[in-house]
């Protein structure tokens, strides 16, 4: 078994030459059956949610405040992209031309548009969002906007915004982002909010030339639970107002429970399952573990038991709220607080990142 | 007569070439050259040509006898034979500098059909005259549709190619637009497609409309250049050009006919229509094929390219041109549409470029995990999802291999199958997974198999046998491929990716056959020995037993016991038929194999392989044969008592070649046939010498080969007659 693990090695890329193969019997597979990184990914077990991360801390981010400002009042619809083919950050103007083309070509079926022509009806924009990523190897934002005019407008009415989109990698496993080739650009994380026509001529103007795939991203039981600590990790720092969870249990008719937690309890809750040090800020304290967030979870479920004689463990959690953002299972996100940001979309980051097909 | 114009032309100029080289040639050839010239000038059709190629400026039309007999005369040949290329050439030279003035010239036109081949010449002049004379527009425009009925017949394209600026200029003409831009889609390359014939060719659409001529011009200008402009085709604006005149075509392959060539039809656009049918009841349409279109270069990369003109793979439509073409394909904007052009598909199979495989790859990957393991609602509509695989299957038979995307998508989702969502195509793609390594190929594919096949029906375990059948096949047949390039000792070493050795293949075939074993002892026996089931498991061990000589892999792995008595037990005589065959051919390797041993160390077979073969074949010959069912050392040895309890008369004969339950009809009928007479049937009877060979020749010629290698491998006659004595 040893041996097969040290076989399986890639070669340089540049070696075409033909040349005298070693007397040790190998064999080759061609590329379309075996590509490094899908081999490599493909045969390990299924990549799961990383077991425990950070604590927020409350960043200051350096981001332009008009940007964060509109991140921060909107929810927002989650989608998960494929790595980019041929993306280049220096080309977001050209890119932005040709995407108001697209659009105003799509909505007027059977009329060419010039690409390099001002398009009256929707002018789209691209811009990099200076300051928002985490690691070295997160590649920038991109923010992309659409700005369009009333139909009945008067010439100087100003262009409003209807459609906005982030693609962004927060924390991006740098294992991961390693493997792909130098033309790939992994934004995973698909952030949008607008009108529905809009959203799919943006993606499908995405796909197309950059030869990637968009998929909806769903937030798991687990990366809600996740969040749900998460935020009430933040109390000392800055007032959660409430703990708030809406839960589905699979009776006849399906019954809904909303289940409000007052901050004070709930962050007694919190500490009282946190291991280690708890409080004095060393180190140690800093790392929440996943089990601190089952055991949590179990001790707000078993609470409720207690009052109501129902258990939460046969339902499905459907959303969780707190002053800081709320979190919606079908991938329906907002973030109300923007020095927790950067936490949130590291979760969801990893959410898209363990969407990808290899 | 046409005809005759034509050869005497040829030889006028092959005869020059002669009187070049050698001028002191016979004179009688230029005797009868001279006849000839005779000939063709009292030749009435070459009289008419040379009328109107010297007829004055100016000469008057109406009560013009002579005219109109000579036009009458072309006319008439046009329409039975057609015209030369010289004539067509004199006739539009004719009719396009309105020497006559306009009058004839539609007539002209309508009679211009070609015998052969149109010189490109002439069309180039008579478009020059275009915007010279005053022709009339309608006659503009009937030139234009002979253009564009005739064009496949124009010898060559150069140069209309290179007056397409001019031929451009006439778009603003509004009546001759739909002609031009037709001819100008006929035309158009990837140099012609600029920024300025764009925006006129938008300014057009702005004051004519949404004319379907001018927007499938600009639909090509996007596969040339999509950096430039951009458009959405509706769906139901399907229809090309139309702009064939029917009587021209009908007069032109009547023609055609006649002279027995048919030229290929007239160039009609196939424009990449997005097929909304269905999808827009779906949500999701993961399971589309993105269309076939190209990368729209900008600022970076159109200076990478610019050095040497690219084509791009939507423009090709044939073989041919892929061939042409293919130092120079540049790769379609989404990977994903390769597999679904099948000229396409082919140049898939020369790609080696790691990033364009690993597009495919994350396409394929994403649309596979989005319908079948990410779909909450389980409404995967199986028709579609039966026609992406099966055109994926498809492919990867067209490539013979397996994509990865699809490998791993299978890993995961092999945990969740049912066992009869699309089982057919899944088992397909199963089979195509390359070799795994041995360490994980348990947890990859035998867990989730193990549990599938223990849950499902009969028909699930025939199939996924004969899938993984498939699948040691495949792996088989690319370690023979590549055993025998390693002879050759040089290869292109950029195929190379992943690495197994020798050994660790042998690992994991090795896996992979003792694991169908397990499955087929216990699945025979959860399925009371299913003749259908032990069939495919006896086309598997085909497959195993011929591992070394048919493959070349040094390993032979023995059928399990739990394979081997259920088969040789089996109440039909076809499977212990296939048993023998298998047997014999296990023999048949082994020696090989030990042959090959002893020459060079190449390999070494287990001492246990050997014991288990010898055991396997002991058993078979002392039942079939010797009728000694027990005897020490066998692996079924009942107590005395327990098979005298059990009443059966000679139980120690009860499964030789006359008692055996697959062939005691065959005895009978043997019996019926050699003593008819007799009234009393008794078989043991045939167990005497001389009935005894017949018998075993009556046997064989019902055509059981596989017993008849078996015993003609494993027992000799001497033997057998000694045997015979000493029962």
């Amino acid at each position: 078994m040893e041996q097969t693990n040290a076989s399986v090695t890639r070669t340089p890329l540049d070696s075409v030459a033909v040349k005298r193969k070693s007397k040790s019997r190998s064999y080759r597979q061609s590329y379309r059956s075996c590509l490094g990184v899908a081999s490599r990914l493909g045969l390990t077990p299924a990549r799961r949610l990383t077991t425990n991360r950070k604590a927020p801390e409350s960043h200051n981010i350096t981001v332009n405040p008009e940007h964060l400002a509109l991140l921060v009042k909107n929810e927002w619809q989650l989608a998960y992209v494929t790595p980019l083919h041929q993306f280049r950050h220096t080309q977001l103007r050209s890119y932005a031309r040709h995407l108001s083309a697209f659009v105003v070509a799509e909505k007027q079926q059977g009329l060419a548009v010039e690409v390099s022509g001002l398009q009256n009806g929707f002018k789209a924009s691209m811009t990099v969002v200076q300051g928002m990523s985490e690691a070295d190897d997160d590649p920038e934002t991109v923010l992309i906007q659409i700005h369009s005019k009333p139909l009945f407008s008067r010439p100087d009415d100003p262009q409003k915004l209807v459609w906005s989109g982030w693609l962004t990698c927060i924390n991006g496993n740098p294992e991961y982002l390693h493997s792909l080739p130098k033309d790939f650009t992994c934004l995973p994380l698909f952030v949008y909010k607008g009108a529905e026509n809009l959203s799919s001529l943006v993606k499908s103007w995405v796909q197309r030339t950059f030869d990637c795939c968009f998929g909806p991203l769903e937030l798991s039981q687990t990366s809600l639970q996740w969040l749900a600590a998460l935020w009430t990790n933040c109390h000392a720092e800055s007032n959660i107002q409430h703990l708030r969870m809406l839960w589905t249990l699979p009776s006849a008719p399906p019954l809904q429970v909303t289940y409000a937690v007052d901050p004070h309890d709930v962050w007694e809750l919190w500490g009282s399952v946190r291991k280690g040090s708890w409080g004095d800020g060393a180190g140690e304290a800093r790392w929440i573990d996943l089990e601190e967030v089952a055991s949590f979870m179990q001790s707000l479920k078993s609470h409720f038991y207690r009052h109501f004689k129902l258990d939460l463990s046969a339902g499905i959690l459907n959303q969780v709220s707190t002053a800081l953002g709320s979190a919606r299972f079908n991938g329906r996100i907002k973030i109300s607080n923007s020095a927790y940001v950067i936490t949130t979309l590291t979760l969801l980051t990893e959410c898209a990142l363990l969407k990808m097909p290899i | 007569m046409a005809a005759s114009l034509n050869s005497s032309e040829s030889d006028r100029s092959s005869l020059g070439g002669q009187s070049a080289s050698s001028r002191s040639n016979n004179r009688s050839l230029r005797v009868a050259e001279k006849e000839r010239r005779r000939n063709e000038a009292e030749d009435p059709f070459v009289l008419a040509l040379k009328y109107f190629s010297v007829v004055e400026a100016g000469t008057p039309v109406v009560g013009n006898d002579d005219f109109e007999n000579n036009l009458v005369l072309v006319e008439r040949t046009a329409y039975s034979q057609g015209l030369s290329p010289e004539a067509i050439s004199i006739m539009l030279e004719f009719a396009m500098s309105l020497r006559m003035g306009t009058a004839p010239c539609a007539r002209v036109l309508k009679c211009l059909i070609p015998a052969s081949v149109v010189p490109q010449e002439a069309v180039v002049r008579a478009a020059v005259w275009l915007s010279v004379g005053k022709i009339p527009i309608s006659t503009q425009v009937l030139f234009i549709k002979w253009v564009l009925t005739v064009f496949d017949m124009i010898d060559a394209k150069d140069q209309l190619r290179a007056i397409y600026g001019f031929i451009f200029s006439f778009v603003t003409e509004e009546n001759l637009c739909p002609f031009i831009c037709h001819l100008l889609y006929l035309l158009t390359q990837k140099e012609s497609v600029r920024v300025y014939r764009v925006r006129k060719l938008l300014e057009l659409q702005s004051k004519l409309g949404r004319q379907p001529f001018l927007l499938h011009l600009l639909s090509l200008y996007k596969v040339f250049c999509p950096e430039l402009v951009t458009l959405s085709i509706p769906s139901r604006m399907r229809g090309a050009f139309r702009n064939h005149v029917s009587p021209w075509k009908a007069a032109l392959t009547a023609v055609q006919k006649r002279n027995g060539s048919l030229a290929g039809s007239s160039v009609s656009p196939a424009l990449a229509v997005r097929d909304k049918s269905g999808s827009r009841k779906r949500k999701h349409c993961h399971l589309q094929l993105p269309a076939l279109t190209s990368v729209a270069s900008d600022g970076a990369r159109s200076e990478q390219t610019s050095s040497r003109t690219l084509v791009p793979l939507a423009h090709l439509q044939s073989f041919d041109q892929l061939l042409k073409n293919v130092h120079r394909i540049e790769l379609p904007a989404q990977m994903g549409s390769l597999l679904g052009s099948s000229v396409a598909l082919q140049y898939l199979d020369c790609i080696q470029d790691e990033s364009a495989l690993l597009r495919l790859n994350f396409w394929l990957g994403c649309a596979l995990h989005e319908e079948f393991l990410f779909c909450g609602d389980g409404a995967t509509q199986t028709s579609e999802a039966l026609q992406f695989l099966s055109r994926l299957l498809s492919a990867q038979h067209f490539l013979q291999e397996g994509f990865s995307s699809s490998d791993a998508f299978l890993y995961k989702f092999l945990n969740v199958w049912d066992g009869s969502l699309l089982r057919p195509q899944i088992l397909c793609l199963l089979s195509n997974i390359p070799v795994i390594p041995s360490s994980q190929i348990r947890k990859l594919l035998f867990e989730p198999l193990t549990q599938l096949f223990f849950t499902s029906s009969l028909f699930f375990k025939c199939g996924l046998v004969e899938c993984l059948n498939n699948m040691l096949l495949k792996w088989l047949t690319w370690h023979s491929v590549y055993a025998l390039e390693d002879d050759l000792d040089i290869s292109l070493n950029s195929h190379t990716s992943l690495n197994i050795t020798l050994s660790g293949f042998k690992d994991s075939v090795m896996e992979l056959i003792h694991f169908v074993g397990h499955l087929a002892s216990v699945g025979l026996q959860l399925e009371g020995c299913h003749a259908l089931l032990l069939s495919f498991v006896l086309d598997f061990y085909e497959t195993v037993c011929d591992t070394f000589l048919k493959f070349g892999l040094p390993l032979v792995v023995m059928p399990p016991a739990g394979v081997f008595y259920p088969a040789f037990f089996a109440t039909d005589p076809v499977s212990v038929d296939r048993l023998a065959h298998i047997m014999h051919r296990y023999k048949v390797n082994l020696t090989s194999a030990k042959r090959q041993e002893k020459q060079k160390e190449a390999f070494h077979i287990s001492r246990q392989t050997f014991q288990e073969f010898n055991h396997c074949v002991v058993f078979m010959v002392n039942c079939l044969w010797n009728s000694r069912m027990f005897y020490p050392g066998s692996d079924v040895q009942p107590g005395e008592e327990l098979l005298l309890g059990s009443g059966v008369p000679r139980y120690w004969a009860s499964f030789d070649f006359i008692h055996h339950p697959a062939f005691v009809s065959y005895a009978l009928d043997f019996h019926q046939k050699c003593w008819p007479s007799r009234k009393e049937m008794d078989l043991s009877s045939i167990k005497d010498s001389k009935p005894w060979s017949w018998y075993l020749d009556y046997l064989f010629s019902q055509g059981f080969d596989g017993l008849k290698d078996f015993l003609k491998s494993n027992i000799s006659r001497q033997a057998a007659a000694v045997d015979e004595q000493q029962r």
